[in-house]
C-alpha cells in the first residue's frame, strides 16, 4: 500500500467504488477509505468480531464462499437497523449504530461497509428522465448517455425477468390504459420491467434436473428474493447475480493493482491548505480506525468525497471548509408512499394460474411505471419483517383503526395487522416515488449539541412541498387504480411519514457547491462522487445509475485537469 | 441475569406495549399458530434496541444512551395524562394501586390512543423524563420507533434465536423456524424459486441501449 496515493476516495458505495475503478484503470494510485466492514474478503474472516487486517489490494483476497457464509439472508441478521450487518454503524455489532438526529418519525436506510448502501439496494438502475436533467442541470442528458452506457455494460444492467408479481402488475397497468415503454430514455408515460443490475436467470432455472442448491452456485439470478439481504448466489464473488459495487466495481478496481481499500476507517476531516494564489485546496484526510480509535492522516493530490448525502455535507462542515450556504441544503428523498392490494385466489388463478403471488419471489423490485413530470411507481416485495415495518408500522397518519375518514392510511395494529399479514402471500405492494422539489429548508446540518466519536452528528430535516404532496397523491391514485384493475379485492395505503430516506439526493448540488465536473467551487482538488451532487431529484427515478455515470465522468475530468 | 425493580418496570411496560400492538389470539387454540408479540418476548427485543439505539459522546465517555427506561417512564406518564383527561374517574388511588404502571392498566384501545396522543405531542412535555422532557422531535421519533420495532421484531426471525436471542448479534443461533414466518407463509431463507415467466423486454446494447 503506497503511502500518499494520487487520490483518496471517501466511501465505497454506489459512487466511490466506481470512481476508484475508473481512476485505477487510468493508472492513478487510489486509496478508498470506508467506515464499515468488508464482507467476502479473506483478510476479514470475522469482520464483525475482530479488526482483522488493515487493508486489501489483491483480488485474490475476495472469497465468494466466505461471503455466502456471512450474508445469511435472514432479514433480522442482515437488515435490523440497530444490529444488522447492513446498517449505518461500526463493524462491531455489539456497539450501537452511528446516530443521526432526525427529530421526527423517520427511517434512514443507509449502510457502512465496502459496497455501501448498494449492499442492500434492489439494484434498480434506470436512467433519469431527460426532462429532469435538460435545461435544469448544468450538464445535458445527452452528455451523460455514453456514461450511462458504460455503467450499464460494466455492472451489467438487464431488464428484470417476469415472475408472478411483475405479471400481475403488467396485467393491471395494461388494463388501466397504460402501454409498454420499450426504452431506456424515458419521455413518455408507460410501464416496463425495471432495468436492474442483476444477472439474468440461469438458463437451467426451470429445469428440475438441476437442484436449486446447484443453481445457487452457478451464474445467474435464482429469483430467491434476497436482493435487500445482499444475495450471495453465484460461482464466485465477482460473478454473484446481484451487482452491488462490492461485487461489480470493487473486484475490477482491485484488478488494476492500483487501488487499495481500507475498511473500518471513518474519515473525520478533509485537510486543506492555502495555495500561493490564496485558494483553498485539498491535500489529504484525517481518519479514525473504528476498532482501535487511532487517528491517522494521509495526503493525496486529490480527495473525492463519496460518503453519501448525509455524511458528505457533515464532513464538509466538521472540516471547517469554506462557508457555502448550499452545503447540506436542498435535500430530496422522493417523498414515498406505498399501496398494497390483496387478491383472492380465483382472481390470481385467472391471471397467474396459481392462487398466490408470493411477493418474496424474484427481484425485490422488478417492474415500474414511469411518469415523467410526476415520478414513478414500482413493485416492492420484501420479506415479512421489513414488509410489516414499512407498510403497517410507519405512517404520518396515526393508527388506521382510530382515524376518521379525512386521514387516509395509518398504521395497522392488533388483530387486523395479523389478518393483513396473514394474506401476505396474496398481496402486491406498489411504491409511489415522487419527483420532489429542491427546497432550501430541507437539509443536513450539524447538531450543535450532540457529538459522537467523529464530531458533531448530522441533524436532518425534510418537509415536502404542497406540490410534492399533490404529486404523491396522484401517484397513489394511479397505483390504486392499477391494483383495482388487476382485480385486488382490497387496497390499503400506508401514508408513509415524509422522513423516509431510501433515495437521498442533492445536498451538495452541482452549480451551487460543485461545478459541472463535480469539483468543489471553493476547494480545489476536492471532488464529490455521490448522490449529493445531483442538481435535483432526477425526476423521481432511482438515483444510483445517475451517480455511477457521473462518477465515471468525474474520473475523466480529474485526469484531464490534474494529471 | 439478576432481576431489578427498574428492569421489571421497563419489561412490564414493553410487555403491555407488545401485547397492544400484536395481541394474543382471542381463541386459545390459535396461540401456537399466531401468538401475540408478548408471547414471543418481543418486549426484550424492544428493550435491547432502545438501549443500543443512540450512541453518543457524553461528558465522560463514548457510550450508548440507554433509552428503554426513560421511554417506559414516558409511556406511563402519557398514559396517566391520557386517563386523567379522557377516562374519569381514573383516580389517584387507582393509579397508585397499579404501582405507576399506568400504561398497562389501560384497555388496549386506550393504550393505542395514548401512543397516538404522545406522537401528536398532545400532552405536557415538561412532565416527561430526560431526555424526552420538552424534546418534541425525540418523542415523535421514539414513539414511532416503538411501532416499527415491535412489528420488525415479531415478523423477522428474531424470536427464533430462542435461548440465544439476547446474546450479542454474532453469537445468536436459530433454534427453530420463526412462528410468524410460518403464520404468514414465508418460506424463509431460499436458494431460489422456479417462477421464471420470461422477459417482457431485453436491452439491445449494440443499438446504444435504446
Amino acid at each position: 500500500m503506497s503511502r500518499n496515493p494520487d487520490v483518496i476516495v471517501i466511501g465505497s458505495g454506489g459512487g466511490g467504488a466506481v470512481i476508484a475503478k475508473e481512476l485505477g484503470e487510468i493508472g492513478l494510485s487510489v486509496w478508498v477509505l470506508d467506515a464499515g466492514p468488508w464482507y467476502g474478503n479473506c483478510k476479514w474472516p470475522n469482520p464483525n468480531q475482530h479488526r482483522g487486517a488493515e487493508s486489501s489490494d489483491d483480488p485474490k483476497d475476495l472469497d465468494g464462499n466466505l461471503y455466502r457464509e456471512q450474508i445469511t439472508r435472514r432479514e433480522g441478521d442482515m437488515n435490523d437497523i440497530v444490529t444488522g450487518k447492513f446498517r449505518w454503524g461500526p463493524a462491531d455489532r455489539r456497539r450501537g449504530p452511528w446516530f443521526r438526529n432526525i427529530p421526527d418519525q423517520a427511517i434512514l436506510w443507509q449502510n457502512a461497509g465496502i459496497g455501501g448502501t448498494t449492499l442492500h439496494y434492489y439494484s434498480n438502475s434506470p436512467r433519469p428522465y431527460p426532462h429532469s436533467i435538460n435545461h435544469q442541470w448544468p450538464i445535458t442528458y445527452e452528455e451523460l448517455i455514453p456514461y450511462f452506457e458504460k455503467v450499464e455494460e460494466t455492472l451489467p444492467v438487464e431488464f428484470a425477468p417476469t415472475t408472478s408479481k411483475e405479471a400481475v402488475f403488467y396485467y393491471g397497468a395494461e388494463r388501466s390504459g397504460f402501454s409498454l415503454n420499450d426504452s431506456l430514455d424515458v419521455s413518455t408515460v408507460g410501464y416496463r420491467p425495471q432495468p436492474n443490475a442483476i444477472l439474468p436467470p440461469n438458463e437451467h432455472l426451470m429445469d428440475p434436473n438441476y437442484s436449486l442448491e446447484e443453481l445457487s452456485h452457478m451464474e445467474g439470478c435464482t429469483l430467491a428474493g434476497h436482493c435487500g439481504q445482499g444475495c450471495p448466489y453465484g460461482p464466485s464473488l465477482e460473478k454473484m447475480a446481484k451487482r452491488s459495487t462490492n461485487i461489480s466495481y470493487v473486484p475490477l478496481a482491485l484488478k488494476t493493482k492500483k487501488v487499495t481499500f481500507r475498511p473500518n476507517a471513518f474519515v473525520t476531516k478533509v485537510l486543506t491548505e492555502m495555495n500561493p494564489s490564496g485558494e483553498h485546496q485539498a491535500v489529504g484526510v484525517q481518519f479514525r480506525d473504528t476498532w482501535t480509535g487511532e487517528t491517522e492522516e494521509v495526503n493525496a493530490k486529490i480527495v473525492v468525497m463519496a460518503a453519501g448525502c448525509i455524511e458528505t455535507p457533515r464532513l464538509w462542515l466538521n472540516s471547517d471548509l469554506p462557508n457555502n450556504p448550499w452545503v447540506g441544503r436542498g435535500l430530496t428523498n422522493h417523498y414515498m408512499d406505498t399501496v398494497t392490494g390483496t387478491f383472492d385466489e380465483d382472481t390470481l388463478m385467472n391471471i397467474l394460474g396459481q392462487p398466490e403471488i408470493n411477493p418474496f419471489v424474484g427481484h425485490t423490485s422488478g417492474a415500474r411505471l414511469d411518469y415523467p413530470g410526476v415520478g414513478m411507481i414500482e413493485t416492492l416485495g420484501e420479506s415479512p419483517g421489513l414488509t410489516a415495518q414499512q407498510l403497517f408500522g410507519f405512517s404520518q397518519a396515526g393508527y388506521y383503526q382510530y382515524n376518521d375518514a379525512s386521514k387516509p392510511g395509518g398504521r395497522v395494529v392488533g388483530e387486523p395487522l395479523k389478518e393483513d399479514m396473514g394474506d401476505y402471500r396474496r398481496t402486491l405492494t406498489l411504491l409511489a416515488i415522487t419527483e420532489d422539489d429542491v427546497q432550501y429548508r430541507n437539509r443536513v446540518q450539524l447538531d450543535p449539541h450532540i457529538k459522537d466519536e467523529h464530531g458533531h452528528v448530522p441533524l436532518v430535516h425534510y418537509k415536502p412541498s404542497h406540490q410534492d404532496e399533490k404529486k404523491r397523491d396522484y401517484l397513489v391514485e394511479i397505483a390504486t387504480n392499477i391494483l383495482k384493475h388487476a382485480g385486488a379485492k382490497s387496497v390499503y395505503r400506508s401514508n408513509l411519514a415524509p422522513n423516509l430516506y431510501i433515495h437521498l439526493e442533492s445536498t451538495m448540488r452541482m452549480g451551487f457547491v460543485v461545478d459541472s465536473s463535480c469539483e468543489a467551487y471553493q476547494v480545489n482538488r476536492l471532488y464529490i462522487a455521490d448522490n449529493s451532487v445531483h442538481y435535483n431529484s432526477a425526476g423521481g427515478v432511482n438515483p444510483t445509475l445517475t451517480t455511477q455515470a457521473l462518477a465515471t465522468r468525474t474520473a475523466e475530468k480529474i485526469v484531464e485537469k490534474y494529471f | 441475569m439478576r432481576s431489578t425493580a427498574p428492569q421489571d418496570y421497563t419489561l412490564s411496560t414493553f410487555r403491555a406495549l407488545a401485547n397492544t400492538l400484536i395481541p394474543p389470539p382471542t381463541n386459545q387454540d390459535e396461540l401456537e399458530s399466531t401468538p401475540g408479540a408478548s408471547d414471543m418476548c418481543i418486549y426484550e427485543y424492544i428493550v435491547y434496541a432502545l438501549d443500543h439505539y443512540i450512541p453518543i459522546q457524553t461528558y465522560v465517555y463514548q457510550g450508548n444512551i440507554p433509552l428503554a427506561l426513560p421511554t417506559a417512564l414516558m409511556i406511563n406518564e402519557a398514559a396517566r395524562q391520557y386517563a386523567y383527561t379522557n377516562r374519569p374517574p381514573f383516580s389517584y388511588q387507582q393509579a397508585t394501586q397499579s404501582n405507576h404502571h399506568f400504561f398497562s392498566s389501560l384497555s388496549r384501545q386506550d393504550r393505542i390512543q395514548t401512543l397516538a396522543h404522545l406522537e401528536d405531542l398532545n400532552l405536557d412535555l415538561y412532565t416527561l423524563p430526560t431526555p424526552f422532557q420538552n424534546n418534541a422531535g425525540l418523542i415523535k421519533h421514539v414513539t414511532d420507533a416503538l411501532n416499527r420495532l415491535t412489528l420488525f421484531g415479531y415478523y423477522s426471525e428474531w424470536s427464533s434465536y430462542g435461548s440465544t436471542r439476547l446474546n450479542p448479534p454474532d453469537e445468536r443461533y436459530q433454534e427453530f423456524f420463526p412462528l410468524s414466518w410460518y403464520h404468514v407463509g414465508y418460506p424463509g431463507v431460499s436458494l431460489g424459486y422456479r417462477d421464471f415467466r420470461g422477459f417482457l423486454l431485453r436491452i439491445r446494447r449494440n443499438e446504444g441501449g435504446r
